[in-house]
């Protein structure tokens, strides 16, 4: 549907003329007369016979190029050529001519906008209603530099950048084999962004990588400006708080991603790609589990699973203990907290709305402030919340501890998207838990989890391996098995192609057997 | 759909309808660490020693102020007691935390059955605190002391009654469980720690009691109170005390003082002890056998012996086993003679061995307790003798 039906208005659709001047009218009409069009007429020939127009958009494309491709070809190389006939003039200057990589004939005038919009160079020739389009894209795009959001002691420095093909190249040097392949959709009506799928041929499932494509195509918006945008339109259920497809920054776990059978969708524009279908667990691990030693993994995947727990559950279980099952506590702890909670004016549960809210503000403001000033707001925050709530009796300090651990734990996630989801349901837990005490937040834990044994993800059941339990992919789930048991992908993910690598054997033991 | 939407509705509502009915902030309670029970008149005296946490937390300082404070009131039951109780009290008593009973001794005398019944009944009682009589005195009198270190007096109780039990032998912790299952039951009988105030029982409830490095009133176990069906009816002395340790395998560690074959003494210190309770019908008659398996090591030497001999290990063995044999033996007979009552849990082990037996004495159980024989083996290992091996006293004399 993209590139057909764009056509704004009914001149997009004709095609070229054969006047050159008034080719160029329309477009400068079209364009709007901005100024960054860049219309070069030039006449070629011994004779000075021929007239065309080298037109592109500043900045989208390289100046380098065009100088140094097309300019230079056709005023300087062309000289010397005889030819009267305008169809042997053009096929000269596609096939002979004209250096660039890539070049190409067109006739319509959509196809010219697309071309120039995309940073391409189009040449128009009196004359002719055929114009040839050379390929001198070169925008200005950020360097490679390392990723912001997740990083890592050990593994690839490298992230992706907000231009796609950087991020495909990106992928394709870690996968350097024929069956990488790219499918691209234009989504967006006005934007007209590239995305591009990913995926192993014989690796990702077909029936998922048509679904993809599929609700891509189904996507009619005018604008597609991140990967938020498409995460939104295509995941399975729309009404989950939890992230049912995953993104990162980091090429190294994209591709660890892919060699799972999982798929990728790349959007220009945005250095974090989308991949589908995200497991529940794929928000738990860490690039770096997989470079370090598998026991080291195996622990700090119980601590994360740990710390889910604890940043979901702590201020909950803090107002259903000590405003319902105060039996609970030992009785050292309880006089101990009693004695901090003396003069708190108020309950438990608005004590730990204040404090978490005064967290989540500070959070917020801490991220959006502009940077010069963040240690003012750190110096405001730890001062008043910290210590000054506690010595005006506002708050106990116990309660600034709970908050402590639950904030330190939110950040334990490698994945961003579930701590936010973590963060929101706090909340409603806390404010059950302060109605009918730890039934309450064992009734609102039983929710939770029926909902995500609910969801899907393309098909795929988010909890698996854990619901349904599959015994084999535990291997790589709660806790992480030597890299010499890995030898098989996820079996809900991929499901045809399932064997990831034979026995390894010591080279004494193989040197034994081939003797 | 809309039935439906009107289940949710109602699942919501149950929610919040039924919500925060029981709910206590941690400032609105008033913990209770102790409780003691009295009979005065015909009424129940109660009294409560209640934590006031702002003087309990270690970070502010104290202001001088006492750290627990005791509310007493009086009732026909227990329970109306308690409920009066709130006419004295700021908050609401919460009793969950409660860490010991304390019975007075007048009570105990007349009979526990009654007013225990409502601590095991009650649902905010747990069944894990101790119970304890109060010696030569009544409960309210031992919940008034201030005790220097745990600041809450009954911690105090509560701790070294099991620490003594564990490294002493004289005391056992028994809950309210262990009560009310063996008041139930005619042939066994129950014991139970008794707590007396050594010095000035006014003294105790100041302030100046927590404050001199000596303080003048303590509160002290003197061993453990015999009852029968309910009934306080004597104090165990300390040797009889830590023999019945021995007999119900509550001993964990004690000490145990013996002669040196050539004058002076030597104390060995039982770090493990294991009874095993084996009863028998012979024609219909039962018997009694009791083994004892301790392991010791040697603790202290005050006399010439060489402990570098193996000769001197086996008359230390010997030597201990027999002490431990013949205090058992005379506790055993004392128990049998004056207070008539089962605390050793003879009857249960006839029952477990042969149940249609017991089942004809039962009825006669007492009275054939008072001629039970019973036979006690001790079998005494040494293990250490610590990191010294032969006695100061020893070299000295050899130079």
């Amino acid at each position: 549907m993209s590139i057909s039906k764009i056509a704004d208005t009914s001149q997009n659709n004709n095609q070229l003329y054969s006047s050159l001047s008034q080719n160029l009218k329309l477009i400068k009409n079209t364009l709007g007369n901005s100024n960054d069009l860049v219309i070069r007429e030039i006449t070629i020939g011994k004779a000075e016979q021929y007239t065309l127009a080298i037109i592109y958009i500043d900045g989208l494309s390289d100046k380098i190029s065009i100088s140094n491709s097309v300019i230079d070809k056709l005023m300087l190389d062309i000289e010397d050529h005889q030819d009267t006939e305008i169809e042997k003039i053009i096929r000269y200057l596609r096939d002979s001519c004209l250096t660039a990589g890539d070049v190409n004939d067109i006739f319509h005038f959509s196809a010219l906008y697309n071309s120039i919009l995309k940073g391409d160079t189009v040449i128009l020739i009196d004359e002719s209603s055929t114009g040839i389009v050379t390929s001198t894209q070169g925008a200005k795009d950020r360097a490679i530099m390392e990723p912001a959001t997740e990083s890592v002691i050990r593994g690839p420095r490298e992230s992706f950048t907000e231009t796609l093909r950087t991020n495909t190249a990106l992928l394709r040097r870690k996968i350097k084999s024929p069956n990488l392949w790219i499918k691209t959709r234009i989504v967006g009506e006005v934007t007209k962004t590239e995305v591009a799928v990913m995926y192993i041929n014989d690796i990702a499932n077909e029936k998922i990588v048509a679904e993809v494509l599929a609700r891509l195509d189904r996507i009619n918006i005018d604008g597609i400006l991140e990967g938020g945008y498409i995460e939104d339109f295509i995941q399975d259920n729309k009404f989950t708080i939890f992230p049912t497809i995953y993104n990162s920054e980091r090429p190294d776990v994209i591709a660890g991603e892919l060699l799972d059978g999982k798929i990728a969708i790349l959007v220009d524009g945005s250095p974090f790609v989308l991949v589908v279908p995200a497991l529940f667990t794929s928000f738990l691990q860490s690039a770096e589990d997989y470079y370090q030693h598998w026991m080291i993994s195996s622990l700090v995947r119980i601590l994360r699973f740990f710390g889910i727990a604890l940043a979901l559950v702590a201020p909950s279980l803090y107002v259903a203990i000590t405003t319902f099952h105060q039996e609970m506590l030992p009785t050292p702890m309880l006089i101990s907290i009693a004695s901090q909670r003396e003069g708190v004016p108020f309950p438990a549960v608005v004590e730990a709305l204040i404090m978490e809210i005064a967290f989540e503000v500070l959070r917020e403001a801490g991220l959006r402030m502009p940077r010069t000033i963040g240690p003012a707001v750190s110096i405001v925050g730890t001062l008043v919340i910290g210590q000054a709530a506690v010595e005006a009796g506002v708050v106990s300090a116990v309660m600034v501890i709970i908050v402590a651990l639950t904030a330190i734990c939110s950040f334990l996630f490698p994945a961003y998207g579930l701590s936010n989801t973590v963060r929101a349901l706090r909340f409603p837990l806390m404010i059950i838990s302060a109605v009918v005490g730890l039934f309450g937040l064992m009734f609102g834990l039983m929710i939770i989890l029926l909902h995500l044994c609910s969801l899907r993800t393309f098909g795929v059941p988010y909890l698996s391996p854990f619901g349904p339990l599959i015994l084999k992919d535990q291997k790589d789930a709660l806790v992480l098995f030597p890299r010499r048991a890995l030898l098989t992908r996820p079996r809900l993910v991929s499901q045809k192609n399932t064997v990831r690598g034979h026995k390894y054997f010591n080279t004494k033991k193989r040197n034994q057997k081939n003797v | 759909m809309s039935k439906c939407k009107a289940l949710c509705l109602l699942m919501i509502l149950t929610i919040f309808l039924s919500g925060c009915w029981s709910k206590r902030e941690l400032n609105e309670l008033a913990i209770v660490a102790a409780l003691g029970i009295d009979k005065v008149d015909n009424e129940f005296d109660i009294t409560v020693q209640v934590v006031i946490p702002g003087e309990i937390s270690s970070k502010q300082p104290t202001s001088g102020r006492s750290p627990v404070i005791t509310y007493h009131s009086k009732g026909a039951t227990v329970f109306e007691a308690i409920r009066k109780m709130t006419t004295l009290t700021a908050r609401k008593l919460y009793f969950s935390h409660l860490q010991i009973v304390v019975l007075g001794d007048e009570l105990a005398r007349e009979g526990i059955g009654k007013p225990l019944d409502l601590i095991s009944r009650d649902h905010e009682f747990r069944n894990d605190f101790d119970v304890i009589v109060a010696h030569d005195a009544t409960a309210e009198e031992v919940l008034n002391v201030l005790t220097p270190i745990e600041k809450v007096p009954a911690t105090k109780l509560l701790n070294s009654l099991r620490t003594s039990e564990k490294s002493w032998g004289t005391t056992q912790s028994i809950n309210i469980d262990e009560i009310i299952n063996t008041l139930n039951s005619k042939e066994n009988s129950v014991v139970m720690s008794a707590i007396e105030i050594q010095g000035d029982k006014n003294v105790g409830m100041e302030q100046t009691n927590v404050k001199r490095s000596k303080s003048p009133v303590l509160l002290k176990y003197a061993g453990l109170a015999v009852f029968k069906e309910g009934k306080l009816i004597g104090l165990l002395t300390e040797d009889e005390s830590r023999s019945l340790g021995f007999l119900r395998d509550k001993i964990d560690s004690t000490i145990e003082i013996l002669a040196c074959p050539k004058g002076g003494t030597l104390s060995t210190e039982i770090t493990h002890s294991k009874t095993k309770i084996k009863g028998k019908f012979e024609n219909g008659a039962p018997k009694i056998k009791v083994f004892i398996d301790v392991n010791q090591n040697v603790g202290e030497v005050e006399c010439n012996i060489d402990l570098t001999k193996e000769k001197s290990i086996h008359y230390i063995n010997k030597k201990t086993e027999e002490i431990i044999k013949k205090r058992i033996d005379k506790t055993i007979s004392t128990i049998q003679q004056n207070y008539r009552v089962d605390v050793f849990g003879f009857g249960e082990a006839l029952h477990r061995t042969n149940p249609k037996e017991w089942k004809k004495i039962k009825k006669d159980w007492l009275t054939i307790f008072q001629e039970l024989p019973v036979k006690v083996e001790v079998h005494v290992n040494t293990q250490g003798i610590g990191t010294m091996e032969n006695s100061l006293v020893n070299k000295t004399e050899g130079e």
